[in-house]
């Protein structure tokens, strides 16, 4: 019984070995449909994750930047001010350093303050106790040694790390440096960016409608653009106000829609489209005589050029693409309001706002090694869709005038393109948007 | 890099093309190992379809060490294995058992001019449990122990279930061949 049983396994075995039988057609769009949807929330996932790595990023700028800002623990100042008028203890600017200068201590003409890096004195805590306009009346001919704590016009000044021996000299030399200038710079408070950025394009999908499902199986977003140039007001600090205009391309692949040229001889439509194509985004109507098409899978064509009407095996067409391209552009018009998170070298904005995006072209092609084959349009679409836009703007400051940015940015549409099928249809674009900026 | 190690690439990257190239080769090699399984045309297209959602989503576990369509069948099996498990999860194991019997053992057999449509149809004829436990056994190469882990039965059924498979089949084959030589004969 066992050598039976071992031939008829190998009999099996063997028999069946490298057998294959061709699976029913269709399958594979069933299996495309659930992959596509269970790869989806990966795509989420993706972009929550660049959204966490850039926040890390803005932290690790910001605190880079405030670490910057901070510099070494003591500043060399000089303030020469004319005899027997005022030193202006101005806040001192962190990130301005003048050298040290020897001074003619036998001149006794002017008055001068004199802080040094190592000597110091007038440092972050002086700051705290000094307001911007405090007045400090340093009597003539006179050196002041700071050893201790001394109050001068009710202004405290410390000897801070001041080795002993070695005091702060608070002299009167000659007039050797221009006074600070105190005047305040004028604010830019406008600029202009020119900004551009690749997209993914997609769609939410709302309701279960079963031919909303099988047109959003047959769908592939297509690589798709932004870019436009941008004017902004700084209204405070922290707040600006952006518009402008952009130009956006959006298209997607209409899978299981073959195309073939050569109908026009069997065209007896007379000028009315033969064949319309179900999108989410509204639905195609054939404008060239010349195109035949047919559905597969789950593509969809509706036509009055139906099996029993017209065999397309019977007719000489040629063959052109299994699926057609469907492009939209649109004019953005955008309302954008930006928050200042961080004001540094690296500033780091929020930017949310929304848009009004006019439709200024559409079009549905077949491709056939790199050439466009005119199929006809989009027809259904909204002329006018509204959308909001959220984003983060990192910003590196080359000069006080011009800036690099980098924006990546979630816009949402809010109008669907289309309310041709049942179910609603929101489309929705990411993009990491960079270029310059101008502030004047 | 290899042809197949591309179009792995490809399907991780979300290339629908390499996704779709992936499903043409393979498919009709691992539809017949489906249609091995299965009782009815349905359900071995449905392990099919589930079979290859389970190899796209767990694509990136593959480590290119072994045969590819090797680790594909694995996964197509087990796929197999699971819809067998949920639909007999509510009867005993043994139940098999109860079948009837063969009357005979069949004589040595002459198997030639059997193709493999015919022994497809011959496996597929057999009740669920035995058909398992064959394929498992005399087709993946697993032990009995390992069956009886997978399919949830002992050991010893295991070893009666592939006794009495192989019987049948014995049976089977013979009236095939014998029709076959009376319609070769006229």
């Amino acid at each position: 019984m066992d050598e039976k049983g071992a031939n008829i396994d190998l009999l099996f075995r063997n028999g069946l070995k490298d057998f294959e039988v061709l699976p029913p057609p269709g399958l594979w769009d069933g299996i495309h449909s659930a992959i596509k949807m269970k790869t989806r929330p990966i795509i989420y996932l993706r972009a929550a994750a660049a959204v966490t790595v850039l926040l890390t990023m803005s932290l690790l700028a910001y605190r880079w930047s405030r670490e910057m800002s901070l510099g070494p623990a003591g500043s060399v100042i000089a303030f020469n001010v004319p005899a027997s008028s005022p030193v202006i203890y101005k806040p001192i600017d962190n990130t301005q350093y003048l050298p040290e200068k020897k001074y003619n201590t036998d001149n006794n003409s002017s008055n001068v303050l004199v802080e040094t890096e190592n000597q110091v004195a007038i440092n972050e805590e002086i700051e705290t106790i000094a307001s911007p306009e405090q007045i400090l009346n340093v009597p003539e001919s006179k050196s002041l040694y700071l050893t201790k704590n001394e109050l001068i016009n009710g202004l405290e000044l410390k000897p801070l790390n001041s080795p002993k021996g070695n005091p702060i000299a608070i002299q009167y030399p000659d007039l050797q440096y221009p006074p600070v200038n105190t005047v305040a710079k004028p604010v830019k408070r406008w600029s202009i960016e020119a900004l551009a950025s690749p997209t993914y394009y997609s769609t939410f999908t709302s309701g279960n409608d079963q031919l909303t499902s099988q047109l959003t199986s047959t769908e592939d977003p297509l690589f798709s653009y932004s870019g436009g140039v941008s004017f902004s007001y700084k209204i405070s600090k922290r707040f600006s106000i952006q518009s402008g205009i952009y130009y956006s391309s959006l298209g997607q692949r209409i899978d299981g829609i073959y195309s073939f040229s050569g109908f026009q001889k069997y065209n007896e439509s007379k000028g009315s489209p033969s064949f319309k194509v179900p999108t989410t985004s509204g639905t195609v109507y054939t404008s060239n005589p010349d195109v035949f098409l047919a559905a597969y899978g789950n593509g969809k064509v509706y036509t009055t050029y139906t099996n029993d009407v017209f065999d397309p095996n019977k007719a000489s067409l040629q063959y052109i693409s299994n699926s057609l391209t469907q492009n939209l552009s649109y004019l953005e018009l955008p309302v954008i309001v930006r928050y200042k998170v961080i004001d540094k070298m690296i500033g780091i904005n929020i930017i949310g706002g929304l848009s009004y995006n006019l439709l200024v072209s559409n079009s549905a092609y077949a491709m056939k090694d790199g050439t466009k084959y005119s199929v006809g349009d989009t027809k259904g679409l909204n002329p006018l869709a509204l959308s909001s836009s959220l984003g983060m703007g990192m910003e590196y400051n080359l000069s006080d005038k011009l800036s690099l940015n980098l924006e990546p940015t979630f816009r949402y549409y809010l109008d669907p393109f289309s309310i041709t099928t049942g179910s609603l249809i929101h489309p929705y674009s990411f993009g990491i948007f960079s270029g310059v900026s101008y502030k004047f | 890099m290899s042809e197949i190690k591309k179009i792995i690439k490809g399907c991780l990257a979300g290339s629908r093309r390499d996704q779709e190239l992936l499903y043409r080769r393979h498919s009709a090699k691992l539809y017949a190992v489906c249609l091995q399984y299965s009782g009815n045309d349905e359900e071995a297209r449905d392990i099919l379809q589930e079979g290859f959602i389970k190899i796209f989503e767990n694509l990136h576990h593959y480590k290119h060490e072994g045969s590819f369509e090797g680790w594909m069948r694995r996964i197509t099996v087990n796929t197999a294995l699971e819809k067998f498990r949920t639909r007999h999860s509510l009867y005993r194991v043994d139940d098999i058992d109860t079948i009837q019997e063969p009357d005979a053992e069949p004589d040595n057999q002459d198997y030639a001019g059997l193709e493999a449509n015919d022994l497809l149809e011959i496996i597929r004829e057999l009740p669920t449990k035995y058909r398992m436990v064959f394929n498992l056994y005399a087709i993946e190469g697993y032990s009995h122990k390992e069956i009886g882990e997978m399919i949830n039965i002992s050991e010893g059924t295991s070893k009666s279930n592939l006794s009495r498979a192989r019987v049948i089949l014995q049976r089977r084959v013979g009236s095939y061949t014998g029709i076959k030589k009376k319609v070769a004969n006229g």
